[in-house]
Formats: structure tokens, sequence, C-alpha cells
């Protein structure tokens, strides 16, 4: 148990700039989640922790101790690598208990068996300890893969999509399961993954990561309601967040948005904003709802299609040149429909046109905060 | 309920499966083409066959060769009595050169080509690794004079080697065939294995390391067992090399260390060239790499690795 620290995290491959002066604080037993696309630098993050790569400059501390030039088997840190990385030679039970072979986990063969299969058991694969990893599938193999992260003490876990490869049933499962599993509960735990609801579900805290740079660390509501810019408003929600671009107009005591083509206008509760400034309205399509509703802003459209998605449906409706969606429960809606999209004034997010950072996130009203649903209870059917 | 669903889906699979007899004609070709006669099946036994008369056809001319008597040797019609006489006399120093055995030779022959395969392991297995998992200063070109070893004419070294080796008092001893049979063996060992260990993902030691293993154990336990094949394949062609090996034993040894494939020479340096001697010395000679070769053979599996990472 321990806290974890990154300063100025600098890698570099060659000319490929990997990570561009990370800062990150891990708290004791945190359960910390870097998400971000592919070659964001997310993985090269944990083995910059583990010691598997030297970081250019920077300096990695754990438990305050400064560990960036320290061997990794002496950082007293346990990793799932993505490619599970199995040892292929050893059976299961084997690649498990590796770690309690070693000088430095060592437990009594008994002990191990029992710790072996506890964790085994939890995760569903104790009756696959006499294969061979060859002889699994890939959610099996990860599986392994994480139960010899977990049989062994460690001050910080770093686990890299573990769940990744488990089919998607099996993935609900094991993201429910896997934080309430007592080990990972304790232990300062960082885990990497591109899925934005596996970070949502899991994450503590959750970090937004671009082309090796920070973008955002908060709570699930902060990268919810406050996105600093369009790229963390895009990387959380499915449908993606709408786009409107315009401009600003009337900077007279209150400003009003001005879509580019002109179908949309819309008073804003903004800070005040020059006339003419160029801003992206974010609209999340699960904010937004079908009819006219007092006290909300309306906008108006034409259906353009309408999926169905179980219990709900995504409607995209065609307002000028943009197209929006919108999630509802509402069944008789069918293409060509006039309809009016109606969005609380609160719920509106602008971005600068040409830096893509939030403009209204600072200055909002606590109560928002307290109000703010958990994604996952808007979520799918 | 439930069990009408079954009922309701085997009468549709059985619905797809009569669909299926019907749209679909028996396979008329296939049968067609099995039952005439497999020309071609009987043309590539017949060319394998006629290849493997061609390729056997001086081992057993040499065996022929090694059954004749001293009379015999240059007839060309094959009406002899076989006679032993020739094994016999190589064995007993009759016929070899200053008296020494073919026996010396050959326990020769195995202590230097073994020792210098073994030399190349210990050190050359540790060097692959190193080659393959780390860009050092210097490492490609280090690697490329390893390589150039191969292709550089041993014959071009022969001479300075000599006066080093009389210098240095390596002449003639085992040891000396030892250190310079490192220039066969350890290019090819390096080479071999540095792909092997390439072809290893660097995360299964690293894995080994957070583990708790240092590093020595992380390549002991983990990478050198998956290189395995790897390894009985290199080294049981560097043995062939290093056995076959003419130039440098002849140059640098005397009587003391010389090897097999000097020593079968020695036969036919009298008055009368003694070809059913040299012959039957080869054909000992051959022994050890064959038996070697089939030793290993379940080593030389590829495949071990899989299911180390996903696919």
């Amino acid at each position: 148990m321990a806290t974890l620290t990154l300063r100025a995290i600098r890698k570099e491959y060659g000319k490929l700039v990997a990570l561009d002066g990370l800062d990150l604080d891990v708290g004791d037993g945190e359960f910390f989640v870097l998400l971000g696309p592919s070659g964001a630098g997310k993985t090269t993050t944990l083995k910059c922790v583990a010691g598997l790569e030297t970081p250019t400059a920077g300096r990695v501390e754990i438990g305050g101790r400064d560990v960036t030039d320290a061997e990794p088997n002496t950082r007293h840190v346990a990793m799932a690598f993505e490619n599970y990385a199995l040892y292929p030679q050893y059976s299961v039970y084997d690649n498990i208990a590796f770690p309690l072979r070693s000088k430095r986990y060592y437990r009594p063969p008994v002990e191990a068996r029992s710790v072996i299969e506890r964790v085994t058991t939890t995760l569903g694969i104790a009756h696959l300890l006499e294969r061979m990893p060859r002889e699994l599938s890939g959610g099996q193999r990860q599986r392994v893969a994480l139960a010899r992260v977990l049989v062994r003490p460690a001050d910080v876990l770093l686990l890299d999509e573990p769940l990744s490869h488990l089919d998607a049933k099996l993935r609900a499962t094991m993201r429910a399961e896997l934080k309430s599993l007592g080990d990972v509960q304790r232990t300062t735990s960082v885990y990497v993954t591109h899925d934005y609801l596996e970070a949502l579900a899991l994450g503590d805290r959750i970090a937004v990561l671009r082309e090796g740079s920070l973008v955002q660390v908060g709570t699930r509501e902060d990268l919810w309601h406050r996105p600093v810019d369009l790229f963390v408003a895009r990387a959380f929600g499915q449908p993606q967040i709408n786009v409107i671009p315009g401009e600003i107009v009337s900077a007279t005591g209150s400003s009003t948005f001005h879509s580019r083509d002109g179908t949309v206008t819309l008073p804003l509760q903004a800070p005040l904003l020059a006339a003419g400034t160029p801003v992206d309205l974010g609209l999340r399509p699960r904010d937004l709802i079908l009819g006219e509703m007092p006290g909300m802003l309306p906008i108006r459209g034409q259906v353009y299609v309408v999926e169905p998605l179980g219990r709900q449906r995504e409607v995209t409706v065609e307002i000028g040149e943009n197209r929006v969606a919108v999630v509802t429960p509402q069944e008789d809606i069918a293409s060509g429909d006039q309809v009016t999209i109606s969005v609380a004034p609160e719920r509106v997010l602008m971005f600068d046109g040409a830096t893509g950072r939030n403009i209204m996130s600072d200055g909002l009203p606590e109560s928002r905060m307290e109000r703010a649903v958990h994604p996952e209870a808007v979520g799918y059917a | 309920m439930a069990r009408e669903g079954i009922v309701a889906v085997q009468q549709e699979t059985q619905a797809t499966a009569g669909d299926r007899a019907f749209t679909t004609p028996v396979s008329e070709p296939i049968q067609s083409r099995r039952r005439g006669v497999p020309w071609r099946d009987l043309a590539i036994s017949a060319l394998t066959v006629l290849y493997f008369v061609f390729a056997l056809f001086p081992v057993v001319w040499m065996i022929i060769l090694s059954l004749k008597p001293q009379d015999k040797l240059f007839t060309t019609y094959f009406q002899f009595e076989p006679t032993l006489a020739a094994y016999r006399e190589i064995f007993s120093g009759a016929g070899g050169q200053g008296g020494a055995t073919f026996l010396r030779f050959f326990v020769n022959s195995l202590v230097v080509s073994l020792g210098a395969v073994l030399v190349s392991l210990v050190v050359g297995v540790p060097a692959a690794y190193a080659f393959a998992r780390w860009n050092f200063r210097g490492g490609e070109s280090l690697l490329f004079t390893l390589l150039s070893f191969r292709f550089a004419p041993e014959l071009m070294v022969i001479i300075p080697l000599l006066v080093i080796y009389r210098r240095l008092g390596l002449f003639d001893t085992h040891l000396g065939l030892i250190w310079v049979y490192q220039l066969i063996t350890l290019p090819l060992i390096v080479w071999i294995l540095r792909s092997y260990f390439q072809d290893l993902t660097p995360e299964l030691e690293q894995s080994a390391l957070l583990d708790g293993y240092n590093r020595p154990q992380a390549f002991l336990k983990i990478a050198v067992p998956l290189i395995l094949p790897g390894l009985a394949a290199s080294g049981l062609l560097a043995f062939i090399f290093a056995w076959n090996s003419f130039i440098f034993p002849f140059a640098l040894t005397g009587s003391n260390a010389q090897t097999v494939t000097v020593g079968s020479l020695s036969f036919l340096g009298g008055a009368t060239p003694r070809y059913n001697l040299t012959a039957a010395a080869a054909l000992i000679a051959l022994i050890p790499p064959l038996l070697l070769a089939l030793s290993i053979q379940r080593f030389l599996v590829r495949g071990l690795t899989f299911g180390a990472v996903k696919g």
C-alpha cells in the first residue's frame, strides 16, 4: 500500500515522444483509471511505473520513495500485461504460483495453494489449473494473468486493459467483481483502458490521456459534466456528444449562440463573451428530450433516422446542416417527423471554436455536482 | 414450452439439412478424380526415388569401397569377397600416420567439436540474448564482425594463425582447436539464437521481473527454456560444421590433436593410396553427427512458445 507520484515524466523513443511531461498523483488505495485512445501513452506510463521503461526525464515515486532508477523487481509492483505474458512452458497453476516461488514473494507451498484456490475461484478459472496456457481461450488467459497479479502482495497494482478480451457478458460481470476483490480494493491501482464505461464504472478518479499528455484528471462527475475540452467530452458517452459549430452574437447583457448555418439560436447563461467568438455547442444525446418542455431551450428539426436500442431508441435529427443524436424512450417517432428538441440550459456545454477548451467549466454552480446523474444510471437498457 | 421449442428447432434443422441436400448436388467431381490412376502421385514418387538413389550413391560407393580388399580397389565390377580388414586396420594403427590410430583422431574430433560447441553456447546464448533485447553502442558492428568470420575464407588467416599458435604454444593442442573453432560455431549460434530471442515477446521476462525475480533468473527460468528448439538446432549445426572442419586442424595440429577429417586423409599419403581405409574412416566419422541429430530430433520442434501472448 502506497501512494504513487509521477513528476514531469517524459519518454522518447528515438524521435517519437511517447510521454510529454506527465504529472500524476495517485492516492493510497485509490483505484485510478487511465483512459485514452491507442497510442496515447497509457501502457508506456504503466511501464515507467513498473520500471520496465526508463523515462527520458522525470521522477517516479512509490510510497514517497524515488524509484526512478530502481530495478523492476525491487519496486514491489504487480502488473497484468495486455497481451497476458503467460509463461508457455508452465501450467496455469505454475504460472499463477510463479511469483509465490520467488525469493521476494515466497509463500510455503501449502499456503500458496490456498491463496491460488481462493483467487482462481473468484475469477472462475479454478477448473483450469492443470491446463497449459495454449489450451485456454483469450478470456481465460486474461483471467489467469489477472490471477497471477492478485495472488501476490504489491504496493501498486498495474492493470493494462485486463478486461479487453473477455466477451461482453463476462466483461460486465468481471467489471463489477474486479473492484470488490479485497486485494484490489485495498491496493493502489492504476488501470488502463480505452473503454469509457469501464473507466466510469471502476475509477475513483480518471485521467484522460492524449498523445502523451494529460488532458484532464478528475472524478467521473468532473469528466462527465465538466470536460475541459471537446476531446474529453467526445471520449465519454455513446452515442457521442453532439457538436454544433457557431458563434456568439449580441453580447448585450447576455450572450446568444448562433449556429453557423443559422438554424439554431440559443440564449446562454454563459460568462460574457465578445460577439463573434467562434463557439462549439456540445449537447449530450441523453440530456436531450424530444418535445417542448417548460424552462428548457427548444431546438427545431426534422427526424432523419430512428434506430432502436432495446428499451430506448436513438433518433438522429437533422437541424440545418447538423445532425443531432437524441436517446429517448419515446416510440411514436418516424423519420421525416418535425420535432422539437429540449435541453436544460445548465446541460449545454460550450467549447471554444478554435481551441476546443470548455468555456463554461469555470464558475459552475455547486448544486450541479450533487444533481449529477451517475452515467451508468442513464446507460443502455 | 421448452420442449416444444426444442422440437421446433429440430424440425428446422432437418428442414435446412433437407434443403441443402436438395440444392447441393452430390460431390461428383471429387469422386471421379479419386477413381482414376493417380499419375501425379506416381510421378512424384518415382522422381523422389530417383533423387534418393542419386543422393545416396556416393555413400553406397564408399560402403562398397570400405569392404573391398586392397587388390580389388580399382575394379569397377562388384564381384569381390567383402572383408572388414580395412576397419581392423584403421583401428590398429597399422595404416595410420606416425602410428596414431584412428580411434585417437576420432576422440580428438569429439573433444574439440563438443568443446567448441559448449564454449560457443556458454558465450553465445547470453550474447544472442543481449543482441536481441538491447540496442547498445557498437552492437550492430559487433554482430556484423561475427558474421564476417563466416564468409571470410579460412585460408586467409591460417598462416598468421599458425605463427601465433606456435608462439603461444597452442599448436597441436585441443584447447587451440576449440579456440579457433569459435570462428565457425560462435557466429552460427549467436545469429540463429538472436532471431529466436527476438521472436519471444520481452514481456515474458518483464513479467518475471515484476514477479520478484532478478534479470539472470528471468533469463534462465523464462527465456532460455523457450528457445530450447533453437538451441538444439543451432548446436547441432555448429557441431556438424566443427566436425567437418578441415583447414584449421590440417594447419594447426600435428600428431597429438589431429581430427578425423585430416586423419582419414593420411591413409592416402603412402606409396599406395589406401582408399578402402579412407572410406572406412569417413563412414565411421559419419556416425556421431548422425546420432546427435537423431537424439535431439524431438527438440527440433517449433511451437513451444504458443499460448504465451494473445494471438
